[in-house]
C-alpha cells in the first residue's frame, strides 16, 4: 500500500513538472494594434515531428503540412476578431514591389535579432544596460524601407515546433511506470514538446515591440500540452502566443492611473 | 557477500574490456568496400515515398532556399555552370537532379544534402591540381545521395537510440527486481552505441569514396587522382602542424569519416581495380585551369591570408608540380613577406622577382617587386617595375602615390 503511495506520488510529481510557460516581453511604449492595421507575416516556420523511443525528433512533412494549415487558419480568424488585415507569404517571392533578396534580408536580421532577444532576455543572460526598458531591440531602417514599400504596419514572424512521443516512446514511459513497482521508478524520460515563438515588429519603427515564448512539454510520454496537429490544438497555440498580447509597462501604467 | 561482489566487478570488467576490444578492432580495422559492390540505389527523378525520408525533405526545402540565396555563395556564372555539368557527368542516375552550389569559404570541404543539392567550399577548387580531382570529390558526394546516406545513417540512429533506450530501461527495471545494479552496463553499451553510430558514419564515407572512383571511371577521368587529393590532403595538413610545432591528428574511434590516410590507400586499391590497362586517361587540367581563369588569385589571396604559412606554401610547391607560373611565385612571395621571419624578406623579394619573368604576373606582383628593389636602392629598376604595375593597373587605389614617388 506504501510502495503504491510512493508510485502515485511520483507520478502526480512528474505530471506537474510537466508544463506550459509562457513570457512576453513588450517595449514600454507598445500599444496593442487597433482598428484596421496591415499585418504582415513572413513565412511561418512550422515543424512537427514524432519523438522516437530512443528520444529523437524525426521529422514529419504531412504533419507539419497539417500544423502549417491549422495555426494559419487560427491566426486568421484570431487576427479577423480583431480587425487586423492579414497577408501571409509563404515565400520570399511572393510579397510584390519587393525583391526575394530584399526580404531574405530583413528575416535574416530578425532571425538574428530574436535570437539575441532569446538569449539576453530568457536564456539569462541578462544585459545590465537594457535593465527596465522592456523589449529594447530594433531591426533598424530595412524594417522601415520594407514598410514604406509594402504599407505594412506590422511585421509578425512565427515560429512553432512540436513533436508527437511515438507508441514506442509511451511503452518506454510505460515501462519506467512499471519499474516504480520494484523501486527503479522512471516514468519522466520526457514526452512531447511543444515551443513556439513571435515577434512582432513596428515596421514604421523598425522597432521590436513585442516578444512572446511558449513552452508546453511533458516529462511523461502520453500526456499532451496542446497539438499543433489539431485544429483545436493549433488554436490553443495562438491564443497562448498572441492572444494574450498585452501592451507595454508604460501604457499598462497610464491605463492603471486612469 | 563481498567475495560475490569482487567477482562480479571482475566479470564485468573483462565483459567490459572485451567489448572495448571489440569495438576498437571494427573501429580502426574497416574492410574497403569495392567499387564493384557500389550500385546506386536511386533512380533518375528519385522523390522519396517513406513518411521518414519525406520528413527530411521537407526540412531540406528551406534549408536550400537559404542556401541558393546566402552572399556566401560565388555569383559567376561560368564556374557555376562548370560545377553542374561536372555533376552532370559524374552524378550517376541522379545526375540531372543534382544542384550544386560555390561558396567562397577558403577550406577543404564538400558536402551533400539529403534532398541532392551540394555546397562546395571555394578552398577544394583552389587544391584541385585539374578537373579527375575535383570530379573525384564531387563524384563521392553524388555517392553519398546515390547510395541513399542520409536516409540510412537517420534510420541507423533511430534503431540504436531505440534499442539502448528500451534496454537501459528493462536493465534499469530488471536489475531492480532482481537486486543488482546494472548501471555500468548500461554505461558501456552507451559508449557502444555511440561507438557504433560512428563506425556507421566511417562505413558511408568509405562507401562514398568507392562509389565516387567507379563514377569518375566511367566518366573517363584516371581514377587514381581522387587517391591523389588525399595523398594531397595529408602533406598539407602535415605541413600545417609541422609549421607550428605540432603533430597532424590522426584518426580515432569518434571519427565522423575513416583516416586520410586509409581513404588514400583505399583508393589507390580501388583505382587498381578500376583503372582499364591500355586505356589513355585524360585529366583535363587545362580545362579545369581555364575555367577558373582569374577566380584562380582570389583563391590563392584567401588561402595565403589565412595565416597558416605551413599549408600555404605547401598547397602552392603541390600546384607548381605542374609547372610553375607568375600567379604561384607571386603568392609563394606573398607567404614569405606575410609570415615575416628572420630572411623572409629577402625570400619575398626572391619570389616577386621571379614572378615577374612570367607573361601572367599579376600586377601587384610588380608593385611589390619594385618596393622590394626600391629598399635594395635600385631605384632605377623599381620604376620601372612601379610604371609596369601603373600600366596594368592604372586605377589602383595607391596609383596617385605611386606615381608622384616615380616622379
Amino acid at each position: 500500500m506504501r510502495k503504491w503511495g510512493i508510485v502515485c506520488a511520483l507520478a502526480a510529481s512528474a505530471a506537474l513538472s510537466a508544463c506550459v510557460q509562457t513570457k512576453q516581453y513588450a517595449d514600454p511604449q507598445f500599444t496593442l494594434p487597433q482598428g484596421s492595421y496591415k499585418l504582415l507575416v513572413l513565412r511561418p516556420d512550422v515543424h512537427v515531428g514524432s519523438l522516437t523511443t530512443g528520444g529523437m525528433v524525426e521529422p514529419r512533412a504531412d504533419w507539419t503540412e497539417q500544423a502549417r494549415t491549422n495555426i494559419i487558419a487560427a491566426l486568421r480568424a484570431q487576427q479577423a476578431a480583431l480587425g487586423g488585415n492579414l497577408t501571409i507569404v509563404e515565400r520570399r517571392n511572393q510579397l510584390p514591389g519587393v525583391a526575394e533578396q530584399e526580404l531574405a534580408d530583413v528575416e535574416r536580421l530578425n532571425f538574428a535579432v530574436d535570437q539575441s532577444i532569446v538569449l539576453h532576455k530568457y536564456l539569462g543572460d541578462y544585459l545590465p544596460t537594457k535593465r527596465g526598458r522592456g523589449l529594447d531591440w530594433t531591426l533598424g531602417s530595412d524594417a522601415v524601407k520594407l514598410g514604406e514599400k509594402t504599407g505594412y504596419d506590422y511585421a509578425l514572424f512565427l515560429h512553432a515546433e512540436d513533436s508527437v512521443a511515438s507508441r514506442g516512446r509511451v511503452v518506454l514511459g510505460v515501462i519506467g511506470l512499471a519499474g516504480c513497482i520494484v523501486g527503479f521508478c522512471a516514468p519522466n524520460v520526457g514526452g512531447a514538446e511543444q515551443l513556439d515563438y513571435a515577434s512582432l515588429v513596428d515596421l514604421k519603427t523598425g522597432e521590436v515591440v513585442w516578444f512572446n515564448v511558449v513552452d508546453a512539454a511533458s516529462q511523461v510520454p502520453g500526456i499532451k500540452f496542446g497539438e499543433l496537429r489539431t485544429p483545436e490544438g493549433a488554436a490553443q497555440m495562438i491564443e497562448r502566443l498572441i492572444g494574450r498580447m498585452k501592451p507595454g509597462q508604460a501604457v499598462r501604467r497610464a491605463e492603471a492611473v486612469r | 557477500m563481498c567475495g560475490h561482489c569482487l567477482e562480479l566487478t571482475r566479470r564485468s570488467l573483462l565483459a567490459g574490456g572485451g567489448a572495448a576490444i571489440a569495438a576498437f578492432q571494427t573501429g580502426v580495422a574497416n574492410a574497403r568496400v569495392r567499387p564493384a559492390d557500389m550500385v546506386p540505389l536511386v533512380g533518375p527523378g528519385f522523390k522519396p515515398t517513406d513518411k521518414d525520408e519525406q520528413g527530411l525533405w521537407e526540412e531540406m526545402d528551406r534549408v536550400e532556399e537559404e542556401i541558393a540565396g546566402s552572399n556566401l555563395l560565388v555569383d559567376d556564372p561560368k564556374l557555376s555552370g562548370y560545377l553542374r555539368e561536372l555533376i552532370g557527368t559524374v552524378g550517376g542516375p541522379a545526375a540531372k537532379d543534382f544542384r550544386i552550389y560555390l561558396a567562397r569559404i577558403p577550406d577543404f570541404n564538400a558536402m551533400m544534402f539529403p534532398t541532392g543539392f551540394a555546397v562546395v567550399f571555394s578552398g577544394l577548387l583552389l587544391r584541385m591540381r585539374n578537373e579527375a580531382q575535383l570530379a573525384g570529390v564531387i563524384a563521392h558526394e553524388s555517392g553519398h545521395f546515390l547510395r541513399r546516406h542520409m536516409i540510412r545513417s537517420w534510420r541507423d540512429q533511430r534503431r540504436k537510440t531505440d534499442i539502448f533506450s528500451i534496454g537501459a530501461m528493462l536493465a534499469g527495471v530488471g536489475g531492480a527486481g532482481a537486486g543488482v545494479y546494472l548501471g555500468d552496463y548500461v554505461q558501456l553499451a552507451q559508449l557502444g552505441t555511440i561507438l557504433s553510430l560512428f563506425k556507421y558514419s566511417r562505413d558511408m564515407e568509405s562507401e562514398a569514396d568507392a562509389m565516387g572512383a567507379k563514377l569518375i571511371a566511367e566518366a573517363g577521368y584516371d581514377p587514381m587522382e581522387a587517391s591523389n587529393v588525399w595523398l594531397q590532403l595529408i602533406g598539407e595538413e602535415k605541413a600545417s602542424a609541422a609549421y607550428r610545432g605540432k603533430h597532424r591528428q590522426r584518426g580515432s574511434l569518434f571519427d565522423t569519416h575513416p583516416s586520410d590516410d586509409a581513404r588514400m590507400a583505399d583508393l589507390r586499391a580501388d583505382a587498381l581495380e578500376l583503372k582499364v590497362p591500355g586505356r589513355i586517361y585524360d585529366n583535363h587540367r587545362a580545362r579545369y585551369l581555364a575555367t577558373l581563369g582569374s577566380f584562380r588569385q582570389t583563391l590563392l589571396d584567401d588561402q595565403v591570408k589565412l595565416n597558416d604559412p605551413g599549408a600555404s606554401e605547401y598547397l602552392i610547391e603541390t600546384l607548381a608540380q605542374d609547372g610553375w607560373d607568375g600567379l604561384l611565385r607571386f603568392y609563394e612571395g606573398e607567404v614569405w613577406r606575410l609570415r615575416n621571419r628572420k630572411g623572409d624578406d629577402i625570400r619575398a623579394a626572391q619570389s616577386y622577382a621571379a614572378a615577374v619573368v612570367y607573361p601572367d604576373a599579376p600586377a601587384d606582383a610588380w608593385r611589390w617587386h619594385g618596393i622590394t628593389l626600391l629598399k635594395a636602392g635600385r631605384t632605377g629598376e623599381a620604376k620601372a617595375a612601379f610604371a609596369k604595375y601603373l600600366t596594368m593597373k592604372p586605377n589602383a587605389p595607391d596609383a596617385a602615390w605611386v606615381r608622384q614617388m616615380i616622379g
